[in-house]
């Protein structure tokens, strides 16, 4: 198995406003905490690749104090130069988010040049609330997503410069500087949350699927259908298109392990991902299909989950060493998961670097079978 | 109580009511007001031919995806009164049908013997961002449209089954495909106001906080050569709703005059 560390880079503080996204007020945010903040989670990047990690992982988020990259690419470039051997998976772009797809086809390029070939290209849709910070019209979300997806892997690889008429997106010369080192292009990756069109998009294009924050049960229906799916269209998915994202907290003692998942992962869950409802669910963002699915099995919303649901429905790992090499073989083995995404918050910046260390030295010895495998080859492209 | 049917307009199958006798009118609907018959409309049916269509993706009429643009609606319903072969008629329009309403007369204003737009949005107020609906839940969505929150009754929903819930989730996203952004204006309309020249009534309740009276009615006052401006003191943003008698009273009698004078 292979492990990438994932880092939602949040702002963590309590407040008593009815939406963690979009509305929060910036006036939350004290840029000099901030500073601090950056540093330690480049830090804990830096780390995790000296411990072993094959992966690291930054995302996009815009206006909330849950995650503060709006710019993963600058995050990104950050860990360039600072990293030499691991990955960097940019899960992802939020493609309809951005009115030039083009400078999502440059900037990883530049990055997976400068970084010779490390870099993994998510693409997202960007979640509900991000319409709402963005502006973008969500009846458009899906439609702007493929084709911005499709602009941009054709700049990768077909010789430039070329026309491209879409509906969203109009350019007569598309012909970027520089083209990516990896060839044809980057891997790409879809993180999603289990649309059955996403699922097919993904799965025809041989595009690993990443389940983020979900529970077990539901990550295992979804790789299911991921896997039908790889069928329909003549393959058989290999584990490494199959990624779970899950946080785990690693501790002396499963005891203690509890009392650190209980506040710290329930933070991101209760008040990271708390939302003013409408915010859920902008008009059209999904097809009426996906919305009564929804509706016959709603939910908990993310805000309401206890920590004995997390851990009964598994949104999460806990324990002591043992405890999460138990854990993490139902992922190895039944899921057939090739790679584990993993957040980690030990509360402090140095208990998170003890947690990280523990999970290396103690848990991922023992999921090396795959040691001389390269994750990508094959798949993403 | 009034005939129902579907009929397909150039391809585009929607659902129409109807009832009354008299000179032919159309109303419009506004957002959540799809298939609502009631007093406003009853009223109006003593004194003409209403015709109340549903929007394409509310009501009983499904989502059409070439629908992308607001002027698509305008002529969607200019389509409509061909296929009724309705050659003038009194146009009714309330909030976002008022706006439907409004590129229609900028487009064919002499096919109207009268324009009747209430608390209509649509156009760039200077000084005005209408409140974002979209980013609210139920009690801010009726504190911001209703002046009396009991009106706001005559719109809820019969149940909150799966159909119910995406029936609205389907109006909401036929509302967003040609008003989130810009939200519920179109930049190019305020300018062509200038070209109608049927005679035309402005609604306006005194309470309206999604379209205020200042300076939102003010503006369309002013930008339709002759509009007269009438506003109901009892009213939110939608009078045919808070005060349907006297607002319905108060259209017909315009139509009337306005239909006679012609």
């Amino acid at each position: 198995m292979k492990f990438y560390y994932f880092h939602l880079m949040p702002y963590i503080i309590e407040h008593d406003e009815p939406s963690s996204w979009v509305t929060l007020s910036n006036r939350h945010y004290d840029p000099v905490v901030g500073h601090t903040l950056y540093n330690q989670y480049l830090d804990q990047f830096e780390h995790a690749e000296k411990l072993g990690w094959d992966g690291l992982c930054v995302n996009e988020h815009h206006q909330n104090c849950y995650g503060t990259m709006p710019s993963p690419n600058v995050m990104a470039a950050m860990l360039v130069r600072r990293t030499a051997r691991a990955k960097i998976a940019i899960l992802g772009n939020g493609l309809p988010l951005r009115e030039n797809p083009l400078r999502i086809a440059e900037e990883i390029a530049m990055l997976d040049v400068a970084s010779g070939g490390r870099i993994i290209s998510g693409f997202v849709r960007g979640i509900s609330a991000e319409y709402f910070s963005t502006g973008v019209n969500p009846t458009h979300s899906r439609e702007r997503f493929y084709e911005a997806a499709e602009l941009i892997l054709r700049a990768w690889t077909e010789e430039g410069p070329f026309p491209f008429d879409g509906r969203f997106y109009r350019f007569h010369y598309v012909n970027p500087w520089p083209r990516p080192l990896q060839k044809p292009h980057p891997p790409v990756w879809c993180p999603s949350q289990g649309s059955s069109e996403t699922v097919e998009w993904a799965a025809q294009r041989r595009f690993p699927y990443l389940m983020v924050f979900t529970p077990i049960k539901r990550i295992a229906q979804i790789y299911g259908e991921y896997r039908e799916a790889c069928e329909r269209n003549g393959y058989r998915a290999s584990r490494y298109q199959l990624t779970v994202n899950v946080p785990v907290v690693v501790a002396e003692s499963d005891a203690k392990a509890r009392e650190l998942a209980e506040k710290h992962v329930m933070w991101v869950f209760n008040t990271g991902l708390r939302m003013h409802p409408p915010f859920w669910r902008p008009p059209g963002y999904m097809t009426e299909a996906s919305l009564r699915r929804l509706l016959a099995n709603p939910p908990v919303l993310p805000s309401d989950l206890t920590f004995e649901q997390a851990d009964r429905d598994g949104y999460l790992i806990y324990g002591s060493p043992a405890t999460v090499r138990d854990k993490l073989r139902v992922f190895a083995d039944e899921l057939q998961a090739g790679i584990l995404c993993t957040a980690m918050n030990g509360g402090t910046h140095e208990r998170t670097l003890e947690l990280m260390q523990l999970f290396a030295e103690e848990v991922m010895p023992h999921f090396r079978e795959d040691a001389g495998v390269d994750e990508t080859a094959g798949v993403g492209r | 109580m009034p005939a129902s049917r579907e009929l397909s307009i150039r391809g585009t199958p929607i659902h129409l009511m109807q009832d009354g006798a008299g000179p032919a009118l159309l109303f419009l609907h506004g957002a959540g007001g799809a298939a609502r018959w009631l007093p406003f409309q009853e009223r109006l049916a003593e004194s003409f031919n209403v015709y109340f269509p549903s929007h394409p993706g509310h009501g009983g009429s499904p989502a059409a995806e070439w629908i992308e643009h607001i002027s698509d609606l305008a002529f969607h319903y200019l389509d409509l009164l061909d296929e009724l072969r309705l050659d003038r008629i009194h146009l009714v329009g309330a909030s976002f049908g008022g706006w439907i309403a409004a590129e229609m007369a900028t487009m064919v204003s002499h096919r109207l013997a009268s324009l009747v737009l209430i608390d209509p949005v649509g156009i760039r107020v200077d000084g005005w961002i209408y409140p974002f609906l979209f980013g609210m839940d139920i009690p801010e969505i009726v504190a911001t449209i209703f002046h009396n929150p009991m009106a706001a009754l005559a719109l809820a929903p019969p149940d909150q089954s799966i159909d119910t819930l995406a029936l609205q989730y389907r109006q909401g996203a036929a509302l967003a495909r040609v008003g989130w952004n810009p939200y519920l204006y179109n930049p190019l309309l305020r300018r062509r106001l200038g070209r109608i020249a049927s005679p035309t009534l402005l609604c306006w309740g005194a309470h309206d906080r999604l379209a205020p009276l200042a300076p939102c009615g003010e503006t369309w006052a002013k930008a339709i050569p002759g509009a007269r401006l009438q506003v109901f003191d009892e009213s939110g943003h939608v009078p045919h709703l808070e005060e349907a008698d006297v607002v319905a009273n108060a259209v017909a009698e315009f139509c009337r005059r306005e239909g006679a004078a012609r």
